[in-house]
């Protein structure tokens, strides 16, 4: 009613007219609306629409509409997406392979493996050995608020970062995913087809090993991803990981349980693929505990990694403090937390000490 | 039609769709921005960033695309207001880019520190006041605040009054301090 006219209506117009306690009031608030109003100016300025359209599609030509993009991995460089992908797929089916023999896999720390390029395509052929099926789908949704996000996430709240270092944007953008439970039932039918498909000789699977079952639940998960997400990664080089300037992600730890067959068949039987190699076979086998550590694979031609504590526990710190892409993983209160992005080794292990 | 032609012509429709909601509010939402920041530049920055992440998410066609634009405008730009760094920066290219005008250099001085000050005060409110205080200072009006903040339209003069209250205690607690 202060400063909109069309907020005024009639009844309240006419009782100020011949109120004058109201008026008083009115008039206190008026000066205070033209105070802050004064406070609050600035310059006129003047835009070039055009020359801002032709920025922006020129900028979004690069993300797909309707859809949240992997903001991790550029065009520029697929030799290493498409080690990613495999890394990705080797680390759900190396997690997913110590929960055998009905333990149930519920990560309390988190430990490296060391991976080549043909141990990941040797595990990510894994995935063609039977059926994945979603119980519940994964919903994955971009805000513009930590609140937004955390209803989202069925109340997780995002990990708030205290100093973000020198050079990294303070644009963000919250991500949310839900709960998400799939299962992968073991087939000894599309095992031998995939192995016959690459003229492979497979070992044996276990007995009771066809159609056994894997249910891996993931999530619920929120994150901030701080930086331009659009901007175009040409200046990657081939051998970066085009990582946004920080990402901070929080996720309810994975749990896993499986039935018919054990954890040392299952092990057994993914170290024995053909491609395997003796570092990593060595790795798994020193884990101590497989039911309560998280695997994180190390690709060992591209990232280097080292133990570190982290609020108080084991994490483990991947990258280096050239600035190229680093990153940081920890278990706490049944939650997992991953700090990574285009900054410093020692920046990422500082603000994952001061995350809160 | 075929399939192929079809896609084409929502391909088509869509972006034509984005250019006019761009055309249409491409000046408010770095108004909303620059309210908040007090730099034109950056505030174009923080517009093509909330204009990007709108085409990524959304459909230039969705009723409440205008409302989204001004309150991602509000709450990016609030962001970077409170990136300490990044205003420091800002703020020493302001002073540069001001050196250059041909205010008396105590009066520039001056109102250097005043919008330094309110903008502090500024970042230091609750997100929602504070995108209502921009979002109404750089012209929008009460309806069009009361869409962005998902509010009653009558709720929204009290939510400013009470904005200003509270932006007044902030700028006097700092110039205090």
């Amino acid at each position: 009613m202060v400063d909109d006219p069309d907020a005024r209506s009639g009844a309240d117009a006419a009782h100020l007219e011949g109120c004058t306690e109201c008026q008083g009031r009115f008039e206190v608030v008026s000066d205070d609306a033209r105070s802050i109003a004064t406070l609050l100016a600035v310059p006129d300025t003047r835009v070039d629409v055009g020359r801002a359209f032709e920025h922006v599609m020129s900028e979004r030509k690069s993300q797909p509409a309707l859809g949240f993009r992997l903001p991790m991995l550029g065009p520029t460089n697929r030799p290493l997406k498409l080690a990613f992908v495999a890394a990705v797929a080797a680390a759900a089916l190396v997690v997913v392979a110590f929960a055998a023999g009905g333990l149930f896999f519920q990560p309390t720390t988190v430990k490296t493996v060391p991976v080549t390029v043909a141990d990941m395509q040797a595990l990510s052929q894994l995935a063609d050995y039977g059926t994945l099926t979603w119980t519940k789908e994964p919903q994955f949704q971009a805000t513009t608020s930590a609140a937004d996000a955390s209803a989202l996430a069925a109340g997780l709240q995002p990990p708030v970062v205290a100093n973000l270092p020198d050079g990294v944007s303070t644009t963000v953008t919250y991500g949310a995913m839900s709960e998400a439970v799939a299962t992968f039932t073991f087939s000894a039918d599309k095992a031998a087809a995939a192995a016959a498909r690459q003229g492979k000789t497979l070992p044996a699977m276990p007995e009771g090993m066809d159609g056994a079952t894997l249910t891996v639940t993931v999530g619920p998960a929120v994150g901030e991803i701080y930086g331009n997400l659009n901007q175009n990664p040409s200046s990657a080089s081939a051998n970066s990981i085009n990582l946004p300037q920080l990402i901070v992600a929080k996720s309810a730890s994975p749990t896993a349980k499986s039935t018919q067959v054990t954890v040392q068949q299952l092990e057994a039987f993914i170290l024995a693929q053909p491609g395997i190699s003796k570092e990593l076979k060595a790795a798994i086998g020193a884990i101590g505990d497989p039911s309560t550590t998280l695997l994180i694979p190390v690709p060992v031609e591209y990232a280097t990694s080292k133990p570190v504590t982290v609020q108080g526990v084991d994490g483990v710190a991947l990258g280096d403090n050239t600035g190229v892409g680093s990153g940081v993983v920890w278990v706490k209160g049944g939650n997992v937390y991953v700090v990574a992005g285009s900054i410093k080794q020692s920046d990422a292990i500082d603000i994952a000490n001061n995350l809160k | 039609m075929n399939l192929g032609a079809r896609r084409m012509t929502a391909v088509g429709s869509e972006d034509d769709a984005f250019e006019a909601l761009f055309t249409a509010e491409y000046g408010r939402v770095v108004g909303i921005a620059n309210r908040v920041l007090a730099d034109p530049h950056e505030a174009e920055d923080v517009a093509q960033e909330v204009f990007i992440d709108f085409h990524r998410l959304h459909s230039a066609t969705a009723e409440y695309a205008p409302a989204w634009l001004h309150r991602a405008a509000a709450h990016a730009s609030l962001n970077r207001l409170r990136g300490a760094r990044r205003r420091q920066k800002r703020e020493a290219a302001q002073a540069l880019e001001e050196s250059d005008h041909t205010l008396d250099p105590q009066k520039q001085l001056e109102v250097s520190e005043d919008r330094r000050q309110v903008r502090q005060a500024l970042g230091r409110l609750a997100p929602r006041p504070a995108a209502a205080l921009a979002m109404r200072a750089s012209g929008l009006s009460y309806a069009e605040v009361a869409q962005a903040l998902g509010v009653g339209i009558g709720q929204v003069g009290t939510l400013l009054r009470r904005a200003e209250a509270a932006l007044r205690k902030e700028v006097t607690r700092g110039t205090s301090n």
